[in-house]
């Protein structure tokens, strides 16, 4: 919005009053859904753990495949890809039905292409959006509220309120309309008050019982903005609410100061960076890439696979796989080192051209192919008449020395690598 | 050929560059002599900020993408011996929001870079330094520093 004084455009106009009006008011460029990576609508939102989010395939694409990856908006660091939030997604499909069944249909395609897909997320009659289809009970709750409630929203979103109504927007553990939003691992919904409340060793997510690994999850911002505007109404009476349980909690016991940081983004140099499974992620935490030990399942025929890190393997966990794979948990599971850095840099020497080749397309469908990665970057360098040789040599080309980093580090760590081999 | 985001993204950048752009800026992808337009290389003008000894040239910059945009920022160009203290002599420009390892972020629009551009025109970052002409003018002698900034700016007048 940095215009200044620019001679408004013809649809210009249209398009103020729109976003005036309220929340995507069918117009596609209203920013609020609109996924920062490829400006489009969003599809199947990711909610990170910093409240930022993308469409699935943008979060999952622009991950690193060795390193940590960062935030799109605020670059915080993150290693774990976080499951659809399907409230957002339901959400979504409501309020911008017709793009976002476009978005549906161009994802699609695109999924054929590249023979992986994102999960199929089952359409419920009645909209049991903060829950998955395996937590029904406490849905019942949610169902039970007065659908009259619905009628007090403010005017400005009475042609909105036929199409999300209060329980679409509920806390699963409150019941009550969502108030400051706060997005798990899992994908689930909570007020970042009622979560914080909960006082527990590790966050848990009460609708799955999937362990949240990672930061506290902050507010996300866009969502509970977009229920500021919607539910006027509600929101404010929510926040008065919130605001004297918050003030009843200090009174009582001064430790309302929820031990936030978890220490998920754990440095890197404490575990050996050559114990990372290269473009290889965990199907149940969503942890990306492995580090330590990988499981993988020899039955699964599915392009991408199906890999457990060692933490889920161990805890059986018996969520489907992140890819749409038809994973059972009768599957057969083994330990796999075939990604390893470790590995692929003793048989292949180092690569010249630096990590920047693995974070194409090609490391998210056929993960573990490294070997093909680089040579599909030398094909690309060579193509590009650019003259990279030029740069090379006078401007600092960052990604071989993230390179680097590794080699120093790797000597570094010899001495301790030796102790910890396998 | 296709895959990735880079088109899709770039094809948004455009339709919401169209719709609002600040003021005297410009950018549009190539078009190739065969009339099919380029999304992955943009030329774009950047005006100098008023009131500052970078007003009045219009300065040409290209932006190059890969097909890893947005995980990787583009690379921006000015003309070859471009002078900034902070542009190469190749005249890519030294930014941290373009380095992909300190500032990049995917969530950063074209307008943004612009505008972030044009900031860095009249504001150099002297820890930063990517050509020794440039930079050691701007630290040693600031009149002549002053005196060639205008003079470049005399060298882009507005196209009309």
């Amino acid at each position: 919005m940095a215009s200044d004084g620019h001679p408004p455009e013809p649809g210009k106009k249209e398009e103020v009053t729109s976003t005036a009006a309220g929340p995507g008011a069918n117009d596609l460029d209203d920013p609020q859904f609109m996924c920062c990576v490829c400006l489009d609508l969003l599809y199947k939102p990711v909610v990170l753990s910093c409240g930022h989010m993308s469409c699935f395939w943008c979060v999952h694409k622009a991950m690193h495949v060795f390193l940590e990856s960062h935030c799109a908006v605020c670059r915080q660091p993150y290693i774990h890809f976080p499951s659809i939030c399907q409230l957002l997604h339901h959400l979504l499909l409501k309020l911008e039905t017709t793009d976002y069944k476009r978005r549906e249909k161009e994802v699609l395609e695109e999924e054929k292409r590249i023979e992986t897909y994102s999960p199929q997320i089952i359409e419920f009659l009645n909209s049991k959006n903060n829950v998955g289809s395996d937590g029904d009970n406490r849905n019942e709750d949610s169902k039970a509220r007065p659908p009259q409630e619905v009628s007090l929203n403010g005017s400005t979103s009475d042609e909105h309120s036929k199409k999300i109504k209060l329980e679409d927007v509920s806390c699963p553990l409150c019941t009550e309309m969502l108030y400051q939003p706060a997005v798990l691992n899992c994908g689930h919904v909570y007020c970042v008050s009622c979560l914080s409340s909960l006082n527990e060793e590790t966050l848990k997510c009460h609708v799955c019982g999937s362990p949240h690994p990672g930061d506290f999850p902050n507010v996300c911002l866009d969502l509970d903005h977009f229920l500021e505007e919607y539910f006027p109404a509600e929101y404010e009476s929510r926040g008065q609410k919130v605001q004297f349980k918050k003030d009843q909690c200090n009174r009582e016991a001064s430790s309302s100061g929820t031990s936030v940081r978890k220490g998920s983004t754990r440095a890197l140099h404490d575990e050996g960076m050559l114990n990372i499974h290269i473009g290889v992620g965990c199907d149940s935490c969503g942890v990306y890439p492995i580090r330590g030990k990988r499981y993988k399942c020899q039955d699964c025929t599915e392009l991408i696979g199906f890999d457990l890190c060692e933490a889920c393997y161990n805890s059986s966990s018996k969520l489907p796989g992140r890819f749409n794979q038809r994973h059972t948990p009768d599957h057969r599971m083994e330990v796999d080192n075939s990604a390893l850095l470790r590995g692929i840099l003793r048989h292949h020497g180092m690569p010249e051209e630096g990590p920047e080749g693995l974070m194409m397309e090609e490391a998210v469908v056929a993960p573990g192919a490294f070997l093909q990665i680089l040579v599909d970057t030398q094909g690309m360098e060579e193509g590009n008449n650019e003259g990279p040789g030029e740069a090379a040599i006078e401007e600092p080309v960052g990604a071989p020395g993230a390179m680097l980093n590794i080699v120093i580090h790797d000597q570094e760590m010899e001495g301790n690598e030796e102790d910890h081999a396998l | 050929m296709s895959g990735g985001i880079a088109r899709g993204r770039l094809a948004e950048e455009r339709k919401a560059w169209r719709k609002n752009h600040p003021h005297g800026f410009v950018a549009k992808p190539e078009t190739l002599p065969d009339g099919t337009v380029n999304l992955m290389i943009w030329h774009c003008t950047i005006p100098g900020k008023q009131g500052t000894d970078w007003e009045g040239g219009y300065f040409p910059l290209t932006l190059h993408f890969s097909e890893d945009y947005p995980s990787k920022p583009p690379k921006c160009k000015f003309p070859q011996g471009f002078f900034h203290p902070n542009v190469y002599p190749s005249g890519t420009v030294c930014l941290s929001i373009l380095n992909e390892d300190s500032g990049w972020r995917p969530a950063i629009t074209v307008k943004q870079i612009l505008v972030g551009i044009q900031d860095l025109l009249d504001q150099p970052n002297p820890a930063d330094p990517a050509q020794t002409d440039g930079y050691h003018l701007f630290i040693q002698d600031p009149t002549e520093y002053k005196r060639r900034v205008r003079l470049q700016a005399k060298q882009y007048p507005a196209l009309v």
